[in-house]
């Protein structure tokens, strides 16, 4: 368990609604998120899981609900205070999202080039320093292009670590990479967590993450939160789809065979 | 009957709803181009002066080029029908007051559509495709600081540049044809130029071009926004980028010119 962890909330969701167009991604959902915890958005492809990170850093807005960011309800405020609180946030996108047109270098650089008045060589250093941290120092001058996919992602993780934030957001971190090179990447996560004191969100659908990483879990199906709580707790709980999601037990699909029947002759 | 009715609505909240988000661009462009910099919000005038760069000069060889041989075409065209009538001085005119009004605004404008215009749509979604303008968000950036203004301002700069260069050479290309294949002495195909030309036919090509620039920047900075899915959607969006922005150019020439017929 993670000793930074603590029971006050940093951001609180309340009855979340989003939907595209008719459909329902998420039909109220609700949790909390304590400050310097790693908190695990567990769910199978297509639960909503994406588009609830996508809202809580405000790419998306929701249909209902609010989300509290310290408290200030992020959903509601002006694009400018919303920009303020963005500087303190790092996100870590699913295909990395590195400028392909930069190097990893300026990658890194870029939001200390755009929100401070540092000096250029001080920008120099702490580039140098971040990416050292994520294992990749010395490779300031590589384009984004030149890398294997960890090596993305890890520069994706040095450019959300630039600003210092307080908040570190990982959109899938393990997906799309080999068992070894996914470890390494949790262990990744782990080390920032326990460094810098973050709170960190993590969406993915990767049980061998959730050991590795996870203070608490919340799992998501359909839109809506079935289990929450630490890993025991969720171990724990009787809930049939999280019993079946831990076992990798396949959607029985027996049941549904005349509706199946009935949808191909469309009768 | 109700299916004619429900298409025909349809499609026209669609239309409705497109001009108004191209109409939140155009507003927040202008707002990020001219007003936030004077609030000390910045510009990036490094990003505007590449883009100058790749927009304006590196399209000089193919546009003086293409105007060259046009004027040359055009000298020769209505030598065709000039000569009956031994009227081949006239020849400077016609060249001279076409390129002017017309056609070196027009073809610089088009010329300019298919090098950057589609590279704007492409640079645009293929960063789109790869969450990096979600990433540019998430970091605090404004995409339209970051991305559409220095396009803007450069299209804005570049265009009525080489446009009047390319009036130049296209004027250049008839007296060369002129002089060379048809035998006109020279010095009186430049009088005749310069006897035919007036202010006004340089403002009504300058506001012309103006005019085009400002429709090349937003559709492709519109249609490259709207690219959706994967590479294919990177290859949609900028061939009707092209289609897009080449119609309504000759859409705002015609209006124009019917103007300038006026005024």
């Amino acid at each position: 368990m993670n000793e930074n962890a603590t029971s006050e909330p940093i951001i609180q969701v309340r009855d979340l609604e989003v939907s595209y167009g008719d459909f329902k991604v998420l039909k109220g959902v609700s949790f909390d998120v304590m400050r310097g915890e790693t908190f695990v958005i567990l769910g199978g492809s297509g639960c909503g899981k994406s588009t609830l990170l996508r809202n809580l850093v405000g790419l998306m807005r929701p249909a209902a609900g609010r989300i509290l960011i310290n408290g200030q309800d992020f959903t509601a405020m002006s694009d400018n205070d919303r920009m303020e609180i963005r500087k303190r946030m790092g996100m870590c996108f699913q295909g990395s999202a590195l400028f392909g047109s930069m190097t990893v270098g300026d990658n890194v650089a870029l939001p200390l080039r755009e929100h401070t008045k540092l000096e250029e060589s001080t920008i120099d250093i702490m580039t140098k320093i971040k990416l050292e941290l994520v294992g990749l120092g010395g490779f300031e001058g590589f384009m984004p292009s030149e890398l294997s996919g960890g090596m993305k992602k890890r520069a994706g993780l040095a450019r959300a670590m630039a600003m210092d934030p307080k908040m570190i957001f990982y959109d899938e971190p393990s997906a799309g990479l080999d068992p070894i090179v996914a470890a390494g990447l949790d262990m990744l996560i782990r080390k920032m967590q326990s460094t810098f004191n973050l709170t960190s969100i993590v969406v993915t659908h990767e049980m061998s993450s959730v050991e590795l990483i996870a203070d608490r879990v919340c799992f998501l199906k359909n839109g809506e939160v079935v289990a929450i709580g630490t890993r025991e707790e969720i171990a724990a709980s009787g809930h049939p789809f999280v019993q079946q999601f831990m076992a990798r037990r396949p959607e029985d699909e027996g049941s549904d065979r005349e509706d199946y029947l009935r949808s191909l002759t469309g009768a | 009957m109700t299916a004619f009715v429900g298409t025909t609505g349809r499609l026209a909240l669609n239309s409705l709803y497109a001009v108004a988000r191209v109409c939140v661009l155009v507003v927040d462009t202008l707002q990020w181009a001219f007003v936030a910099p004077l609030r000390g919000k910045g510009l990036r005038v490094r990003s505007t002066i590449e883009q100058f760069v790749e927009i304006g000069v590196n399209s000089l060889p193919i546009v003086l080029l293409i105007t060259f041989l046009i004027g040359a075409i055009m000298a020769m065209q209505s030598s065709y029908q000039l000569a009956r009538f031994g009227a081949t001085r006239y020849i400077a005119n016609l060249v001279g007051v076409a390129a002017l009004r017309e056609l070196a605004p027009l073809m610089t404008a088009i010329l300019i559509t298919g090098r950057s215009g589609s590279a704007i749509t492409a640079e645009i979604g293929t960063m789109k495709v790869a969450e990096e303008i979600d990433a540019l968000e998430v970091m605090g950036l404004n995409p339209t600081k970051f991305l559409v203004v220095p396009k803007f301002l450069a299209m804005m700069m570049a265009v009525p540049c080489v446009t009047v260069l390319a009036m130049l050479s296209m004027i250049i290309g008839g007296f060369a044809l002129t002089t060379v294949v048809i035998g006109l002495d020279a010095s009186m195909y430049i009088e005749q130029t310069a006897g035919a030309l007036v202010p006004k036919d340089l403002v009504t090509g300058m506001v012309k071009s103006v005019f085009f620039a400002l429709t090349i920047s937003w559709v492709g900075v519109y249609r490259g926004f709207q690219v959706e899915g994967g590479a294919e959607g990177v290859g949609k969006r900028t061939t009707s980028s092209v289609v897009t922005s080449i119609f309504l150019i000759i859409i705002v020439d015609l209006i124009f010119t019917v103007l300038f017929y006026f005024v």
